[in-house]
């Protein structure tokens, strides 16, 4: 039985032994992921209602991300990925060293991942590319500059562009765009905000690994918090595509 | 604890590579124009990964099974939040309301300004005259 002496200094004693304290832990992480899912859920039905109803614009307005900074980010975060799941499999072979090198590649492949998605966001406030009543952007993408007086004659007859002839610019108008970023920014903020969450639970996670307090015997945190940063990966999986990769 | 599975290295790699592979895949197949089938092949490719991450990553292949039917509910409540949302959302056309005459996008964004105000399919609306959605009743 496990409440004599011997039972080691991690295990609880409202549990029935080290294994079953071990799955309960693993379980209510589950169900915390469960309510994770599901707050992400009510971002991704107001993703899928508004781009059902504003289909041209979604794929109009989804141009002024830049794929190559996603793609880099989603190679970085798969790649921070692989080395949380390498750090649970060194301290499970008892290699501290590795497991604590591991992490500290986690972390610093997190903080990669916010330098870029900060200068994503940089350059969104420089040029007024913000949710709702902040979005004031009219860039090339949606401007074009017309000499012609014949297609000016035509353009200003038709109903979807609009053109200024005081400043000899065509505005073509993409209906709504405030709201393709309103989205943008309140699901990739909430997965930046994960992603910095997941950085302070890592660093924690080398401090205590670096005490001795996590080893191959009790590395329950590890295992729960390699959870939660493969669900911040497995998030931005469906982010992506979603967001930069439009028809 | 020294029971536990202890997934091999060598299926971590493969399942980095294989996610690395498929990142690939799904931006290159972005640039092929399949009409609206591109969005049903960008979501079946995020799905492979996702189970991949999801059963080697996250250890759901060798875990109890409990955890997975956790997971899967998770998902099963998303696809009855969809389902739900849109019998709703895609029919309020069926009731002859225009989406934004429903539910009306406050027209406050600084370009507005500079645009003539333009219904979900781009044609002119007057401000004026629109009697169902002005912005009075909201306030």
């Amino acid at each position: 039985m496990s409440h004599d002496n011997s039972s080691p200094s991690f295990f609880q004693h409202h549990f029935h032994d080290v294994e079953q304290q071990y799955e309960t832990s693993k379980f209510g992480m589950w169900a915390f992921i469960l309510t994770e899912v599901l707050t992400f859920a009510g971002l991704f039905v107001a993703y899928i209602v508004y781009r059902s109803w504003y289909p041209d614009m979604f794929v109009g307005v989804h141009k002024l991300l830049d794929v190559n900074k996603g793609l880099l980010n989603t190679v970085v975060l798969i790649t921070s990925s692989l080395t949380m799941a390498l750090a649970i499999w060194a301290i499970q072979k008892n290699l501290k060293k590795l497991s604590i090198f591991m992490l500290t590649a986690t972390f610093v492949f997190a903080l990669a991942f916010l330098g870029v998605k900060y200068q994503e966001y940089h350059h969104k406030y420089e040029v007024g590319q913000l949710p709702g009543k902040y979005y004031s952007y009219m860039g090339p993408e949606v401007v074009e500059v017309i000499k012609d007086q014949e297609k000016i004659d035509y353009y200003t007859s038709s109903n979807n562009v609009y053109f200024d002839a005081e400043t000899n610019r065509l505005y073509k108008t993409m209906n709504n765009p405030h709201i393709f970023f309103s989205i943008y920014f309140v699901m990739t903020g909430l997965h930046g905000l994960h992603v910095a969450i997941g950085m302070g639970l890592i660093a924690w996670l080398i401090y205590s690994t670096a005490r001795g307090n996590i080893h191959q015997k009790y590395y329950t945190p590890m295992e729960m918090i390699g959870i939660f940063w493969h669900l911040v990966d497995l998030i931005w999986i469906y982010l992506f595509p979603l967001f930069y990769l439009i028809g | 604890m020294s029971d536990h599975h202890i997934t091999p290295l060598r299926t971590y790699l493969i399942i980095a590579s294989c996610l690395f592979f498929l990142s690939g895949v799904t931006v290159w197949v972005s640039y092929i124009d399949l009409g609206s089938f591109n969005i049903v092949l960008a979501m079946l490719v995020a799905t492979v990964k996702a189970s991949l991450v999801a059963f080697f990553f996250m250890h759901l292949l060798w875990d109890d099974k409990k955890n997975l039917v956790l997971f899967l509910m998770s998902l099963m409540f998303f696809g009855i939040f969809v389902v739900i949302t849109m019998i709703d959302t895609e029919f309020r056309g069926a009731l002859g309301f225009n989406p934004e005459t429903k539910n009306p996008i406050t027209k406050r964004a600084s370009f507005y300004g500079q645009l003539p105000l333009t219904d979900t399919h781009g044609y002119p609306v007057d401000s004026h005259d629109d009697i169902h959605h002005g912005d009075d009743d909201h306030h």
